[in-house]
């Protein structure tokens, strides 16, 4: 096989971009290890420079790995594995970005850049402590550029590279033993219709810089550990965090408004193993801050602060591991390929694991003891995936890692001497930490149950209410978080007087009222739902009475309560889009059909006509018909709201729901959502009728036209523009000896089409030939020529529509606007608190 | 005693608690015989379409109703009836994941995943 000459192959490109990832990583070894030395001998001048150099190229390889890809995808090189994969010839290039990173390569790639933009940003700004935070970035750098290297070392995989050739990622395929293959590879395998969406070309790229943005306070605290300067990093460490907090909780919900716009599940959140991956480091990370808070005011709850920090990197790695390995399996409707590589994304979290004692140990015996244990557990972890060999020890060794963690951080860092006063902000916001810790705990424990699974031989599966499991924790957390916003913040650090507790007493009462109309006004039954809701509007009037210096003009030191502000909001909104929800799609008829069955929850889909209208609660609905678009088909749902009292139209609109055939992927359902500002009218098609192979055409009609006239058709008006000897042939009108092609215009409300029926005569034979218009379902015959009036006779018959139905589900969300409005308002506060924590470093800078 | 240690007994046993609420709620990959024993309790059950019976979907009449037979990887054939509209690509699925309880005499499903091969694995080039 070796010796095929294969043709049309751009191998350069390829080389060219493996090249990059070899350099890419073994510049960041020799960064790493430069910025080490030049952390522990400084008089050592060189090894900065060396530092520096390496990373300086490792930029540019990177950039390398990066437009190579892209030049294979946009060129549409199908000979390599990822575009083949990944992308086709007609997809519009805003879509070939997504292509990028749809693959688990191009996404590690994407965490790589930002990384490596993070790696530039230090060089700028983090002064005294480069060299310590550089090495561990770009000991992270090293883990993740090494799960592109794509090598086998003794049978054992190391990463997986995107310039992965077709004819080798697929080996044994005939096809491959032709030189000339490529030819016959017409197309690639196409985006998945899920990923053709905007929110999916911004999506990734925002969470993947939140990711990479966790390794900056993670760096920071082990560089503080390897000076054993304990209280300094937190200063350069809090705009980081915070920046942190803010993308990545911007990521986090952009991905829940693109699952709310463009997945039929029907809501923005469904405690997918994914989703919860990417929230709980987010939980751990603004708890982590709220202590680098206190620590900073207070000098309380330092190694808190260290095991929050810590927590928060390693909780991203876990993740990344939970998502990639494969190891989720059946628990999840995201897809995962494994790649085969779990082994090594074990390694990359355990790595980060040992970071701890190894830079904190001063003995060189027990770093050495602690080291081998580490090699000992990389060893047993590779081995494992080969042979299959016991478990326990790995699981041993694996638990009292973590064990000296905690050990190594309560052993060095200083503990608070004092005891806390309850009566202070800082206890209280401490408190709400260890809730958010909590919560964090719960979500991943549950998302845990397949590494359980594989870790103990077990056959657990995910609860199968998921949603009630969830909340049955996270509600009450929820109602303790929110309270705690304001009550810790109305108080003051250290001391405080009276007017503390009066505060808090009437914010609690003015609290009390508004939640008590709301509760009337939205109909909350459960007592839960009551109690979230009062703390809601507590945390909103609590943080709203601390927006004063907005008035002043100091909006920079309202960020706190702005963010806090939002959170409130955003619960609301999570609260009574969800406790109100209705599925308004519910059809009574199936009842009839099965009497025995009387549960209602699963009668949500109704089954539609095309063009009989049906009445579904508030709502009559009529399918109007379907129309394409690209590759998607949309199915146009009128809606008539009907007044309760007089029962007349109030007001109507239509939605497109939009469904997609794709050869690979299948049917792939697209919503479409009516917003209002109370509330958003949800509607997808759950089925639809497998395309017909004979179409009949009904309602036919004659016209008799002469140039410029107009016919009138039930969805379109058509104008004849010209009547044209000089038309294309095709194959099956070449024997004609005259032909002529009438030109018409199609205007449909927001296009205008054109089509050429034909007619043509052939000994004396006359023959027309039909022109068919997908857009408005409609068929042309050209079928007479009247040379005295000057005038054209075309028949128009429209393709049946009997037999023409969606089945659809639609739900009411209301006031769902509550939740982006409440996560706009967050950020915009994270926003403000990060100004805020730059100024005074800028400040204090200067003054030093 | 010092509030902080108060503070870590009480998270211990939240803790403690979380555990305990993940274990019990978890369900259980099974197969029919043992849902069958345990009638009412939810379980997934693993499993592959069996093609040469008739699956049932008839919109017109009911769009809420769609019967199929699952064969479990113990080999036990199973009449399952989901209340939902017939899953797109439920024909092209390679292996399915049904969540649901044994009735009298069919599996009720309330979730159906689908396995299907095609999705990011799909490793047939198509000439």
């Amino acid at each position: 096989m070796s010796n095929i000459i294969f043709e049309g192959e751009h191998l350069w490109i390829g080389n060219l971009g493996r090249m990059a990832v070899v350099f890419s990583f073994i510049t960041s070894i020799l960064s790493a290890v430069s910025y080490y030395f030049a952390e522990k001998k400084p008089q050592e001048t060189h090894w900065a420079k060396t530092a520096k150099l390496s990373f300086y190229v490792h930029t540019l390889a990177v950039l390398t790995i990066i437009s190579a890809l892209f030049f294979i995808i946009y060129k549409h090189y199908f000979e390599y594995h990822y575009a083949w994969q990944h992308s086709s010839r007609d997809l519009p290039v805003h879509f070939m970005i997504s292509c990028f990173w749809e693959g688990q390569e191009g996404s590690f790639l994407l965490w790589i850049f930002w990384q490596m933009v993070i790696g530039w940003l230090i060089l700028a700004t983090a002064k005294t402590w480069t060299n310590p935070v550089m090495f561990v970035v770009m000991l992270s750098q090293i883990a993740l550029t090494s799960m592109l290297l794509g090598v086998k070392i003794w049978g054992i995989k190391f990463g997986s590279t995107p310039f992965e050739l077709l004819r080798n990622a697929m080996g044994n395929a005939p096809i491959f033993k032709q030189p000339d293959y490529l030819s016959k590879i017409k197309d690639g395998n196409g985006l998945n219709p899920l990923l053709q969406n905007y929110w999916m070309v911004i999506h990734p790229p925002t969470l993947f810089f939140g990711f990479a943005t966790t390794v900056v306070p993670f760096a920071f605290a082990i560089a503080a550990l390897m000076r054993k300067q304990f209280s300094e990093w937190i200063k350069p460490a809090l705009p980081w965090a915070l920046v942190s907090v803010m993308v990545l909780g911007t990521g986090i919900i952009m991905g829940g408004f693109w699952a709310y716009e463009s997945l039929s599940f029907g809501g923005y959140w469904a405690w997918d193993p994914v989703e919860n991956a990417s929230l709980v480091p987010w939980l751990t990370l603004i708890a982590g801050l709220h202590l680098m808070l206190i620590y900073k005011a207070t000098g309380n709850a330092l190694q808190a602060t260290f095991a929050f920090i810590i927590l928060t990197f390693i909780l991203v790695l876990y993740a990344t591991f939970l998502t990639r390995s494969g190891v989720l399996g059946n628990s999840s409707v995201h897809s995962f390929t494994d790649l085969g590589m779990s082994g090594q994304l074990l390694l990359f979290v355990l790595m980060f694991v040992w970071i701890v004692p190894l830079v904190l140990e001063k003995k060189p015996l027990i770093f050495w003891i602690n080291f081998g244990a580490l090699i000992l557990l990389v060893i047993g972890i590779l081995l494992s995936e080969k042979l299959n060999i016991n478990k326990w020890p790995l699981i041993v060794i694996g638990s009292l890692s973590v064990i000296s963690n905690i050990y190594y951080l309560a052993k060095y860092i200083p503990s608070s001497k004092k005891d806390d006063e309850i009566y202070t902000r800082e206890f209280w916001m401490f408190i709400g930490s260890l809730m958010l810790g909590i919560s964090a705990f719960q979500i991943i424990l549950t998302t845990s149950i397949p590494v359980f699974n594989k870790m103990f031989d077990l056959k657990l599966a995910p609860p199968t209410d998921v949603i009630n499991h969830y909340n049955k924790w996270q509600m009450p957390l929820a109602i303790i978080i929110a309270t705690l916003t304001a009550v810790a913040h109305v108080l003051k650090y250290k001391k405080n007087g009276a007017d503390g507790i009066k505060k808090i007493i009437t914010h609690f009462i003015i609290s009390g009222v508004i939640a008590f109309v709301l509760f009337f006004a939205f109909k909350i039954e459960n007592y839960v739902f009551i109690s979230l809701l009062f703390a809601a509007v507590y945390a909103i009037i609590g943080n709203g009475s601390l927006l004063k210096p907005i008035f002043k003009g100091k909006v920079k030191l309202v960020g706190a309560s702005v963010a806090h502000i939002g959170f409130g909001v955003l619960l609301v909104g999570v609260l009574v889009s969800s406790a109100n929800k209705k599925v308004i799609s519910i059809n009574e008829s199936g009842k009839v059909l099965n009497p025995e069955f009387d549960d209602k929850n699963n009668i949500e889909n109704v089954y539609l006509e095309g063009g009989k209208p049906l009445k579904m609660s508030d709502y009559e609905i009529t399918y109007v018909g379907d129309s394409q678009q690209w590759v998607n088909t949309f199915y146009q749902v009128n809606y008539k709201k009907l007044n309760k009292e007089t029962g007349k139209v109030d007001y109507e609109f239509n939605l497109y729901p939009n469904a997609q055939i794709n050869p690979k992927f299948g049917l792939v359902a697209n919503p479409d959502t009516k917003h209002y500002l109370s509330h958003d009218v949800f509607t997808y098609v759950s089925s639809v009728p497998a395309e017909k192979k004979e179409a009949k055409f009904v309602n036919t009609k004659k016209h008799e036209l002469a140039q410029g006239d107009t016919i009138y058709l039930s969805n379109a008006f058509c104008v004849l523009k010209s009547i044209s000897s000089n038309v294309q042939k095709s194959n099956n009108v070449n024997q004609s000896e005259i032909l002529i092609g009438a030109e018409i215009a199609i205007h449909t409300l927001d296009n205008v089409y054109n089509i050429t029926p034909l007619y043509g005569i052939k000994d004396r034979q006359v023959a027309s030939f039909d022109a068919y218009s997908e857009e408005i379902k409609t068929k042309f015959s050209f079928k007479e020529v009247n040379p005295e009036t000057k005038k054209i006779t075309i028949e128009t018959s429209e393709k049946d529509n009997t037999g023409n139905f969606i089945i659809m589900k639609a739900i009411v969300f209301p006031w769902i606007n509550l939740v982006w409005a409440g996560t706009i308002i967050m950020i915009i506060g994270f926003f403000l608190s990060i100004l805020k924590r730059i100024q005074t470093k800028e400040i204090n800078s200067k003054t030093i | 005693m010092k509030k902080s240690s108060i503070i870590i007994i009480v998270l211990i046993a939240i803790a403690i608690g979380a555990i305990i609420s993940t274990t019990s709620d978890a369900s259980s990959y099974e197969n029919f015989s043992v849902a069958a024993e345990n009638p009412g309790k939810e379980f997934h059950v693993v499993g592959t379409l069996n093609r040469q019976k008739e699956k049932y979907f008839d919109p017109k009449k009911d769009a809420n109703y769609f019967s199929f037979y699952l064969i479990d990887e113990k080999g036990q054939e199973q009449k399952v009836v989901y209340h939902a509209p017939e899953p797109a690509d439920f024909e092209r699925s390679e292996k399915i994941v049904i969540i649901g309880k044994m009735e009298t005499d069919h599996f009720e499903a309330s979730k159906i995943l689908l396995k299907c091969p095609s999705k990011y694995t799909d490793n047939q080039v198509k000439s």
